[in-house]
Order: C-alpha cells, then sequence, then structure tokens
C-alpha cells in the first residue's frame, strides 16, 4: 500500500537456510540475479532476458516487482506457488528466497 | 565526452525526419530516403577499418545517458507514424489527381501533388526508414514494461508485432539453432530466409500465447492474446493507407511493409549466419557476427554488437562492446549489398565460416558443421 512512499535504496535477501542464510543486498532498481552474480554468488543462469527459466527461485517471503509477465515461462502452480524468475525480478521488500545454487534446472518450453 | 557518446547516435533519428521533409516538399526531393541509404552505403564501405571501444569514465561507467537515449528511442515512435501519415498524405494526392504546384506554408515552400515516378520514390523512402527504424523496436523489445510496449507498437506499424516476444523468448534461447527461424543455417539466401523468418517467428509468438492459455485453461481467442493483439495494432496503418490510396494504397503498404521487414530479416541473416550452437549449451559470443566499424555500430545503436548483446541481454545497447565475437570485418550497409547476391555473398562468408569452424567451434558444433560440408554445402 506504501510502495509508491518506499524509499529504501535497498533491499535484503536472505538466501536459503532459515538458520544461517546467505544474506544479499539488492540495490533499487537492480534484478535479484544481477545482484547476485555481482556479489559473486553462483546463482543459476543462462539468457538473462526471462526466456530460459535457468534462475528460477521461489519466494518464501517478502515481496517483489516482476519486470516481465512470467506465465510464458512458469506455470500456475509455480508462480501460485511463489516462483519467480531472478532475472526479471526487482525487490520490494526484504525477501526470503529459495535457490538451487548447486546446478541450474533445465526447463522445457 | 558525454555528449559525443550520446549524440552519435541520432543519426536515424535525424535521417527520419529528413526523409519525412523530403517526402512533405515533394518532387525530386521525394526521394531523398532512397539517396541517404545509398551515401551511407558509401560512408559505412569507406570506413570499414575505423573502430571504437565503448568508452568509459575513470570509474569504469558508461558515458551513456539513460533517459536521454530511452526518450529519443520514444520519440521514434511518432516519427515513424508521422513517416506512414505523409505518404497516406502524398496517396492521396495522387489518387485524387491533384495537380502538381508550388504552394507554400509560410516559409515552407513545397510541392502539392505529386507524379507517380515521385511517388515511388516516396513509398520507397518511407519503407527503407521504417525499416532501419525497426532496430529501436529490437532494442525496445529488451526493455521491460512501457517500453516492451512501444516496442510492439513500433513493430505493428510494420506488420510485425508478433517480432518483439519471439525475439526475447525464441530467438535468445534458441539462437544458432533449428529451433531458431531468425538464425540462416549455412545455403539459405537472404529472400529464401526472410519469408521463413517472419513467418516462424509469427508462429513462434502465436504458440507461446496459445500454450499460455492451454495452461490457464483459457480460449486461446481472446483480446488477450498478444499474437492476435500485435496484429490489431497494425490495422490503422492498414485504414491509413486504404482510406488515402484505396487499392494503390494497399499496394504501397505491402512494399513498405515487404522492404522493412526484409531489412529486419536481412539484419537477422547477417547477424548469426551459418553460426552453430548445440541443443542444450549456453550461448557464447562465438554465436553471433559482429559488425561494430564506426558507421554501422553509431548508425545501428551498437546492435552490430551481437556477440555481447546475446551474452548480455539485459545489457544498454551504448554499453555494449567489442568482445571478440567472430567479426565480418565490414559493415552492416556493405554487407547488405552483398547478401542481395547470394553467389557474392556464399564466397565472401566462406573463409569466415571455415575460419569459425576451425578456432571458434567446439568438437560437437565442428560434427554439425560437417553435416552441411557432406551434402555440398560449404558457407
Amino acid at each position: 500500500m506504501f510502495g509508491l512512499f518506499d524509499k529504501a535504496k535497498e533491499h535484503t535477501a536472505y538466501i536459503n537456510d532459515e538458520s544461517s542464510p546467505l544474506m544479499l543486498k539488492v540495490e533499487k532498481g537492480k534484478t535479484l540475479l544481477n545482484a547476485a552474480l555481482s556479489s559473486g554468488l553462483p546463482w543459476p543462469h543462462r539468457c538473462k532476458v526471462g526466456s530460459c527459466g535457468s534462475c528460477i527461485a521461489q519466494i518464501l517471503s517478502g515481496k517483489i516487482k516482476p519486470q516481465i509477465d512470467f506465465t510464458y515461462v512458469l506455470n500456475a502452480d509455480e508462480i501460485a506457488n511463489g516462483y519467480i524468475l531472478a532475472c526479471q525480478s526487482e525487490l520490494c521488500s526484504d525477501v526470503r528466497v529459495k535457490v538451487n545454487l548447486d546446478k541450474s534446472k533445465k526447463r522445457s518450453k | 565526452m558525454r555528449f559525443f557518446v550520446n549524440a552519435r547516435y541520432l543519426i536515424v533519428p535525424v535521417s527520419s525526419i529528413v526523409t519525412i521533409t523530403g517526402v512533405l516538399l515533394g518532387g525530386i526531393y521525394a526521394w531523398l530516403g532512397m539517396t541517404l541509404f545509398g551515401l551511407y552505403t558509401v560512408v559505412d564501405t569507406v570506413t570499414k577499418n575505423i573502430r571504437f571501444r565503448a568508452e568509459k569514465d575513470v570509474n569504469g561507467n558508461s558515458y551513456g545517458v539513460k533517459t536521454f537515449q530511452y526518450l529519443v528511442m520514444y520519440l521514434m515512435l511518432p516519427v515513424f507514424i508521422l513517416l506512414q501519415l505523409v505518404l497516406a498524405w502524398r496517396l492521396y494526392q495522387y489518387t485524387s489527381g491533384m495537380p502538381i504546384e508550388a504552394a507554400n506554408i509560410g516559409f515552407f515552400n513545397y510541392q502539392l501533388g505529386i507524379s507517380g515516378l515521385h511517388l515511388i520514390g516516396a513509398t520507397i523512402s518511407t519503407a527503407l526508414w521504417a525499416g532501419l527504424g525497426i532496430i529501436y523496436g529490437h532494442e525496445l523489445s529488451h526493455n521491460k514494461k512501457e517500453g516492451f510496449f512501444v516496442s510492439r507498437l513500433i513493430m505493428a506499424l510494420s506488420g510485425a508485432s508478433h517480432f518483439t516476444y519471439a525475439h526475447v523468448y525464441n530467438h535468445h534461447l534458441d539462437l544458432g539453432h533449428e529451433d531458431d527461424p531468425a538464425t540462416a543455417p549455412r545455403g539459405r539466401n537472404v529472400y529464401w530466409h526472410a519469408w521463413l523468418s517472419h513467418v516462424g517467428q509469427s508462429k513462434f509468438s502465436y504458440d507461446l500465447e496459445k500454450n499460455k492459455f492451454n495452461r490457464q485453461g483459457k480460449s486461446t481467442f481472446s483480446l488477450k492474446n498478444k499474437w492476435i493483439l500485435g496484429y490489431l495494432y497494425s490495422l490503422p496503418s492498414i485504414f491509413l493507407f486504404v482510406w488515402s490510396g484505396g487499392l494503390l494504397g494497399v499496394i504501397a503498404l505491402i512494399i513498405v511493409w515487404t522492404i522493412s521487414n526484409f531489412l529486419l530479416e536481412a539484419l537477422n541473416f547477417m547477424g548469426h549466419y551459418g553460426l552453430i550452437r548445440q541443443e542444450g549449451k549456453p550461448v557464447e559470443h562465438r554465436h553471433s557476427w559482429d559488425n561494430d566499424n564506426v558507421f554501422t555500430s553509431w548508425f545501428f545503436i551498437e546492435i552490430g554488437r551481437q556477440g555481447d548483446h546475446h551474452v548480455r541481454g539485459e545489457t544498454y545497447f551504448w554499453e555494449l562492446d567489442d568482445v571478440g565475437a567472430p567479426n565480418y570485418g565490414i559493415g552492416y550497409f556493405s554487407l547488405f549489398i552483398l547478401t542481395l547476391v547470394p553467389f557474392v555473398f556464399r564466397k565472401f562468408v566462406k573463409h569466415l565460416l571455415e575460419d569459425w569452424d576451425n578456432n571458434h567451434a567446439t568438437d560437437e558444433e565442428r560434427l554439425i558443421a560437417k553435416k552441411f560440408t557432406s551434402i555440398g554445402i560449404e558457407s
């Protein structure tokens, strides 16, 4: 509701492990993926334009702003369960996010 | 430096306005757009050995000003609309039999009425600059929200609104593979590629929407279908040309759309001709041809730095750089002329493909290349 008045220049993404998560600062206007890559995190990715789905992650809490329509890549169940494309997501609040940093998930079209 | 870096990308906006002015002036000036195209081909050829790297300040930041560059790109939408309006105005004068005579509005002297010959010049000039302007549709297709929508509208002026979705969701994902209609395999000529790529991208865009609606359990045939909506965006152009020129207007619009789409597909053709990527492997710099001599770079807003663009698709055009991708060594204008004569183009590209096979390709990509060679296609 107060998004318009949100002057925060960055938000924090708490990644994976609930007890000792990786903390990632994401500047306003920057995508989750770009912030992760800038900090050296091996976030799976491929196209970086929102078409391959390799950077898929699950938002467990908090809000993101999608830059594009995710429905071309993610199905309804995935979207309902909080899955996002990190390369096309900005943060609107601090978030808890789950991502498989070990390998990229190959997705079918 | 900041002024220079930003102003150098204004060649197309200024040239488009010159073309519009030429059609407005009438007479021999209706050919101005076509003349500029010829002039730029010469400039591009003469400057083929001059190259610049992307300039950065001491902090490593680009001199490009995002607000200015986006303002220019958005303003190109009304410029392209104006381009069609002035041609429609001339079509109306011709079909209504308006006599050719001198006229003026204030200090602006122009010729009222137009001959059939100069109407041809106006149509070709409009078509060429509508086609060259598609570079903004491409750049904005990588933008989000309003930029993506403006891209759709710019492409719709050429009846190609499907491009915006197909480019992002198909071309950038499937580049160098047979699943990408915009990648020209070895042996194909630009004329055949233009049709195959155009239809293939439209089909992809339709299937993308169909699959999305199927997943949602909704009907494909709806005004929320972006493929259908994209073609509806083209209706104002159709109405304009039918109203202003009747059958002749339809013919003129077909010419404008054919030439502008041919130029778009020629860019796709040149960008990846004959390059191969094994399915499932990441897109690398070697999967695109760079055309980055000075005039091509500035005129085509760095679209010729394909190697960098396809690996960093989210990067603004003014930040793209030479990344060591395979390079034709000549600019787009010069190369385009070569592609128009298929056997000359294939002769030109033969040694470049041999070099790619030997020095850039992986073993798997080389094996795929050999399949082409085994059926007699070497370039």
